[in-house]
């Protein structure tokens, strides 16, 4: 009873340090609702740990490809990845209409993208550090010049 | 102690420290600071849709971006200009006369179409266009329709502007000079259909 208590124990606390591991960068939400027949839910909720580990996945080619177009952007990219997570809490960019309303804000150093369009609503928001991740990424992918 | 205050014991540390894992950690980026300039662009439309555009960005980190982007014609900070999109003006020594001039206004032209000043005073460059429109009256009482363009700009921050090669406009200058300007009004549009602000503050939000 003892061994199987400590065992528990054990597996208790492993599990619980390798949940904080892999949330303690924080985490990807995507969630897109096309509120229209036939329309699209998508919900995704993403360790940001994840990530870099997701783009070794990736086939090379469509990472090279991407790496190939990203690549005049992806220092700058480093740069503002960098330099958001100077700013915890800022709103960016509000464009309203009557009907559409874009929002770029970052809170708590997470970037959030609202984009709320008729009956169609995306929110996006990631942590800041992974924009910095993927480029980092993109740029080992990149073909050499 | 006995096995269960010692489980007990075991079980309370792991809780803590995955509560603390969870916890943020303290930031040792630096935080961005109260004297942090913002520049923030304000454009409202006068139309049925109402719609508004608001753009808040910390001078420090356009500053840092933009030298990281290679992309056309913004290499490094620096805008390249075509002779061709100056009209072959020699703008330093436009500027170095405009500089070293008194203040004052040194362009006026009043049009049938509109009216351009461009003076300096007290450090600041201003150029203001009003345009005119034919044919609308206003009735008494009421301020006529004409569109107007106000440009505030410290003299420092043309300088810097031109201060890279005979080409180019060197924007990361700019905005550290802005930065160290203080409080100040930009660019003011205003016209029938929109209105458009350009100021920056140390708020980092619009008013």
């Amino acid at each position: 009873m003892l061994i199987l208590a400590k065992a528990a124990l054990g597996l208790g606390a492993t599990v619980a340090l390798a949940g904080a591991y892999v949330f303690h960068e924080g985490v990807i939400r995507v969630d897109v609702d096309e509120n229209r027949m036939g329309g699209h839910h998508v919900h995704v909720w993403v360790p940001a740990t994840v990530v870099p580990v997701g783009l070794h996945v990736v086939p090379r080619h469509n990472l090279e490809q991407a790496a190939c177009q990203a690549r005049p952007f992806l220092p700058a990219l480093r740069q503002l990845s960098k330099e958001l997570e100077k700013y915890p809490n800022v709103e960016l960019v509000d464009v309203r209409s009557s009907t559409d309303h874009v929002h770029i804000s970052v809170r708590d150093r997470k970037l959030y993208i609202d984009a709320v369009s008729g009956s169609d609503n995306v929110h996006v928001s990631f942590p800041a550090e992974t924009i910095s991740d993927v480029a980092d990424r993109l740029e080992a992918m990149a073909p050499a010049i | 102690m006995n096995h269960r205050s010692r489980g007990c014991l075991g079980f309370t540390g792991s809780l803590l420290l995955f509560a603390c894992a969870l916890v943020p950690l303290p930031s040792f980026a630096q935080n961005a600071t109260k004297t942090d300039q913002w520049i923030h662009v304000r454009v409202e439309s006068k139309d049925d849709s109402g719609e508004t555009v608001r753009v808040n960005v910390p001078i420090e980190m356009a500053a840092k971006v933009l030298p990281a982007i290679h992309h056309d014609q913004l290499q490094g900070g620096k805008v390249h200009i075509s002779k061709g999109d100056l009209n072959d003006v020699d703008i330093r020594a436009l500027l170095d006369a405009v500089r070293t001039a008194k203040d004052g206004e040194y362009v006026t032209v009043q049009g049938n179409d509109e009216n351009v000043r461009v003076s300096k005073n007290a450090g600041y460059l201003y150029i203001h266009v009003q345009e005119k429109k034919h044919g609308e009256k206003p009735a008494k009482g009421v301020a006529s329709k004409e569109n107007k363009v106000e440009v505030k700009v410290p003299m420092k921050v043309v300088d810097a502007l031109f201060s890279a090669g005979k080409d180019e406009l060197d924007v990361v200058a700019a905005l550290h000079a802005l930065s160290s300007s203080g409080d100040t009004e930009l660019v003011s549009v205003k016209d029938d259909e929109n209105t458009v602000r350009v100021w920056i503050d140390s708020k980092n939000v619009s008013d």
